[in-house]
């Protein structure tokens, strides 16, 4: 029998999981219908299967729109019979962070690629000419493996994705559920992970999925090319692409860093996590593409790496995306996603392309324009492959490592990450990063074809030599020294922003061409200084030198850097007097106030802030810590708490009596006018007035019932100033008062008696008992020069804009 | 051809080193037993021993956590822990652990547990926490 449940909404469910069906039904017509007009030799049907394709893709754009509406909506209005709803969102979230919540799910996830590729579609048949009908054949049928994620329906016993829009009583079971009126006992949501409640959560995942969606777009030009044998042409059109997808998705891995290092509290701002890792392989395989990509362009060598990695860049997104996704990480990460049991499905989505991508290699190989020739060693089109070769190089050794959870799952091995992940990928990397740079900075003087070789190294050795005297001042500066590999990344670093400066210089002079690669460079280069500074000169300020001794060797290697602070007694650290000085409730969040003073030599106040690290004491994850940070130009204060003493926890200011006087101290009665001051050890109270229109929630008055509030203004000596409003009541002949209580300086006010014939009125007085077990134990961590880092990154991104500008208007010319 | 050549085999020489690297970093899956013999970092995967005492104090010191582990084999260790103890870490069902063996205690430098998800059984999740981080 089928039980009738109230309450449930189900349009807008019914509509989404339509549309859902739609939307993969439409993306597949698509798919067939370009593939139809891509190799109908007559020009009419190529021209009818192009237009069904593109009606039938206009339909799916609608369609998915449609789909984000519904959930949206589903969210937004908080309709927690929907699974989806109710495991990422809850009522008190603020609405920028249900837009969060959108996407905290797989499901979510998926629909925001699809719809990045959706929007990247539509601006590929605006433009694409000629390339439309081939390019969009892969475009939709990527489209159409990520709407079967979404799809959620059984097919010959296996279910295929996991639709966004299920019922919470057919995904989770529960007795509740045979209750018609379920319903009224899902008062919430399970929430959003509190490490999601940032600003940087809303804005990070979309710009990253623009950049894997976007990364299709090359991979479908390279395709698409050999698959109509424009065995050339395809580069022109996809370089701009390219750049535009590494430009993204560099912006948006940078921006998952920034977000780490301000909300999450390990310390740092990369951590060679495998979530990580599986984002910047595609970036640095695209980087290294777009970079042969030129060398082909201008000189006709390099094509088939060129081809290989624009080919495998889109594989290893799904590559990532499987990573991430499949719940084969488990114990290897922390950030990935549960399990939804679509590994089989993802696996599936990257063989169709990695199996058309051999098959059309194969096909056409004879056909491909592959030079006999050996590059010139003085020439440009011999260093950008040697650059992109190196960088595929850092890209595999990341691979290697991040699989492993990858290799026990086939192979049944049990082999664990490394123990040390930091140190096994910067012995890699940092030497790898060292080449780069040198690369990068010469090769800018060298010509495609050839190059005068003593013409070369006469220009090189001045800024090699001046690089020399940088280096040393910024070493000696900073204090790089202790590892001799670190002397050599900033040589090279400053090597290559000089001669990609001296380009520069030149550019503005008249060759604006060339401005944008120079200037990427130049902020690549200044990232990586940055990012090694700041990462290897960390240094924890909060050291410990309280307890228990264990020795020399074992305090070598594990600093002591959680120390104990207790309320209200300073604690030197550095150069900073550390002191913690209580805390307050805002929301889920409890925000401790830790203040910072910095003395000069005469003990004279410089420089003094407050911090206020805050933690939330989640239900369901326990102590969830966020850092906060003071700025400064040359140097961050990073400062997170990492156990706080369990407190009670009471409803503050809810309006009525708290009971009896738990935790306050014997209340002290003033009499007072307006006007009239009380003082008390740590400031002033003062009566600034009277309000005879108080709001009562739930008290009706009826005539001859009066309530009346005293605003009294609370002025601490520290600075900080409070409004209470305690509220006398009669009613009904008697009279009972509401008092209030400021819990940041644990203050309860009472207002207990009017007397009318002095106009005056009687106030309680109350403070809170000093609590004995008031303490935090925090970690406090200085970062120096880490602007170089954020700042780098931006001169980054302005010099992939200026070059997308260029190949772009290339493209404009000569199509 | 000789100079593509040249690099091919260069390549071809640091994949291989790549992959000698990873094998050589990459750790085991042990147990206590097998710690004892070891010198080097490994994990270990276990329980919480939970009626056996938990030390965290930190009035007396903020970084020393210790608790007793069984691993999967049943065996029984003391684990010490440089660092303040993860909140909820009685809840855990699952932890694996990283270090090695200090005369009788397993000194850990990273904890990582599961804890079992207060809504829905069939998930879980994952809490990891690193000591004293050494630069």
């Amino acid at each position: 029998m089928e039980i009738q449940f109230v309450g449930e909404n189900l349009l807008p469910g019914n509509i989404g999981q339509f549309l859902v069906v739609l939307a993969f039904g439409t993306a597949l017509l698509s798919t067939i219908a370009y593939y139809f007009s891509t190799t109908n030799t007559n020009e009419l049907e190529s021209n009818s299967w192009k237009n069904i394709a593109r009606w039938s893709f206009r339909i799916h754009s609608f369609a998915l729109i449609g789909i984000v509406a519904a959930l949206f909506y589903i969210i937004y209005n908080h309709y927690f019979e929907y699974y989806y709803a109710w495991a990422h969102s809850s009522k008190e979230l603020p609405t920028h962070y249900i837009i969060s919540c959108f996407w905290e799910g797989q499901e979510g996830s998926f629909l925001l690629w699809g719809f990045w590729q959706l929007v990247i579609g539509n601006v590929l048949i605006r433009f694409a000419k000629s390339w439309e009908s081939s390019v969009m054949t892969f475009v939709c049928l990527s489209q159409v493996f990520i709407m079967s994620m979404l799809i959620g329906i059984e097919l010959l016993g296996q279910r295929i994705g996991s639709s966004p829009f299920i019922l919470l009583r057919d995904a989770v079971e529960g007795p509740v559920f045979s209750r018609p009126d379920y319903l009224a006992f899902i008062t919430d949501g399970n929430g959003l992970n509190p490490l999601l409640q940032n600003y940087w959560m809303v804005i990070h995942p979309p710009t990253l999925f623009f950049g894997f969606a976007a990364m299709i777009v090359p991979f479908a030009y390279a395709l698409a090319g050999v698959w109509t044998q424009r065995y050339k042409e395809w580069i022109q059109p996809a370089l701009p692409w390219a750049l535009i997808a590494v430009m993204v998705l560099g912006t948006g891995i940078i921006m998952g860093s920034f977000w780490a290092y301000e909300a999450l509290n390990f310390g740092g701002f990369w951590a060679w996590d495998p979530v990580e890792n599986a984002s910047i392989i595609p970036w640095l395989i695209l980087i290294a593409a777009v970079h042969v990509m030129i060398a082909y362009r201008s000189t006709g060598h390099s094509y088939f790496t060129t081809l290989f990695l624009v080919y495998i860049s889109f594989i290893s997104v799904l590559y990532a995306s499987f990573l991430t996704r499949s719940g084969v990480l488990g114990e290897a990460s922390v950030h990935s996603f549960t399990d939804l049991g679509m590994s089989g499905q993802l696996i599936f989505y990257i063989l169709a392309f990695l199996i058309i991508g051999i098959f059309l290699f194969v096909k056409h190989w004879k056909n491909f324009p592959i030079t006999e020739k050996d590059e010139q060693t003085y020439s440009r089109e011999f260093w950008l492959f040697i650059g992109a070769l190196i960088m595929t190089i850092s890209c595999l050794q990341v691979l290697a490592s991040t699989s492993i959870p990858v290799y026990n799952a086939i192979f049944g091995t049990n082999i664990a990450p490394p123990t040390d992940p930091i140190q096994h990928y910067n012995k890699w990397q940092l030497p790898i990063a060292v080449l780069i740079m040198l690369v990068s900075g010469f090769s800018q003087y060298l010509k495609f074809k050839n190059t005068d070789s003593r013409k070369f190294y006469i220009s090189i050795a001045i800024p090699a030599v001046l690089a020399i005297f940088i280096t040393a001042g910024f070493v000696y500066i900073t204090g790089v020294y202790e590892n001799l590999m670190y002397i050599v990344l900033v040589y090279a670093s400053t090597f290559s922003i000089l001669t990609n400066v001296k380009i520069m210089g030149e550019a503005f002079k008249g060759n604006f061409k060339l401005a944008g690669s120079a200037v990427a460079h130049i902020g690549f280069a200044i990232m990586l200084v940055g990012a090694l500074v700041a990462a290897s000169q960390s240094e924890a300020i909060s050291l410990n030198t309280a307890g228990v001794d264990f020795g020399k060797d074992f305090d070598a290697k594990n600093k002591r850097e959680n120390i104990l602070l207790w309320k209200d007694e300073p604690v030197q650290m550095e150069r900073y007097m550390v002191t913690y000085l209580g805390d307050s409730t805002s929301g889920p969040n409890i925000f401790y106030k830790v203040n910072y003073k910095e003395y000069d030599k005469n003990g004279k106040l410089k420089d003094e802030f407050n911090l206020f690290p805050n933690a939330q004491i989640n239900p369901k994850m326990g102590l969830i810590a966020s850092p906060d940070t003071r700025h400064y130009m040359l140097h961050d204060v990073y400062t997170h708490v990492t156990s706080v003493p369990k407190k009670e926890v009471h409803s503050p200011d809810d309006g009525h009596d708290h009971d009896g006087n738990e935790g306050y101290l014997d209340p002290v009665d003033y009499t007072i006018a307006v006007g009239d001051t009380i003082r008390f050890k740590d400031g002033r109270i003062v009566l600034l007035g009277t309000n005879t229109n108080v709001p009562l929630r739930d008290l009706t008055l009826a005539p001859g019932d009066f309530a009346l509030g005293l605003i009294m203004q609370v002025n601490m000596f520290s600075g900080e100033q409070y409004t209470l409003e305690p509220v006398l009541v009669s009613k009904g002949g008697t009279e009972f008062s509401l008092p209030k209580v400021e819990d940041a300086i644990g203050l309860r006010l009472n207002f207990s008696q009017i007397f009318p014939e002095t106009k005056s009125y009687k106030v309680m007085v109350q403070f809170k008992e000093p609590d004995p077990q008031d303490y935090i134990i925090m970690k406090a961590i200085v970062f120096p020069y880490i602007n170089l880092l954020w700042g780098g990154t931006i001169i980054m991104v302005i010099g992939f804009i200026l070059a997308i500008f260029r190949r772009s208007k290339e493209l404009k010319t000569t199509l | 051809m000789k100079k593509n050549h040249l690099i091919g085999i260069l390549v071809i020489a640091v994949a291989i080193a790549v992959i000698i690297s990873t094998y050589a970093d990459s750790s085991t899956y042990a147990d206590f037993r097998t710690a004892q013999k070891s010198d080097s970092e490994l994990h270990v995967v276990g329980q919480l021993v939970k009626d056996k005492d938990l030390i965290y104090d930190p009035l007396t010191d903020a970084n020393y956590f210790s608790f007793y582990m069984v691993d999967n084999n049943g065996v029984e260790n003391k684990v010490v822990f440089i660092g303040s103890k993860p909140q909820d870490f009685e809840r855990s069902e699952q932890i694996v652990l990283t270090g090695k063996m200090k005369g009788d205690e397993f000194h850990a430098s990273k904890i990582l547990m599961k804890c079992p998800s207060k809504y829905t059984e069939d998930e879980v999740e994952i809490i990891e926490v690193t000591a004293n981080s050494n630069s």
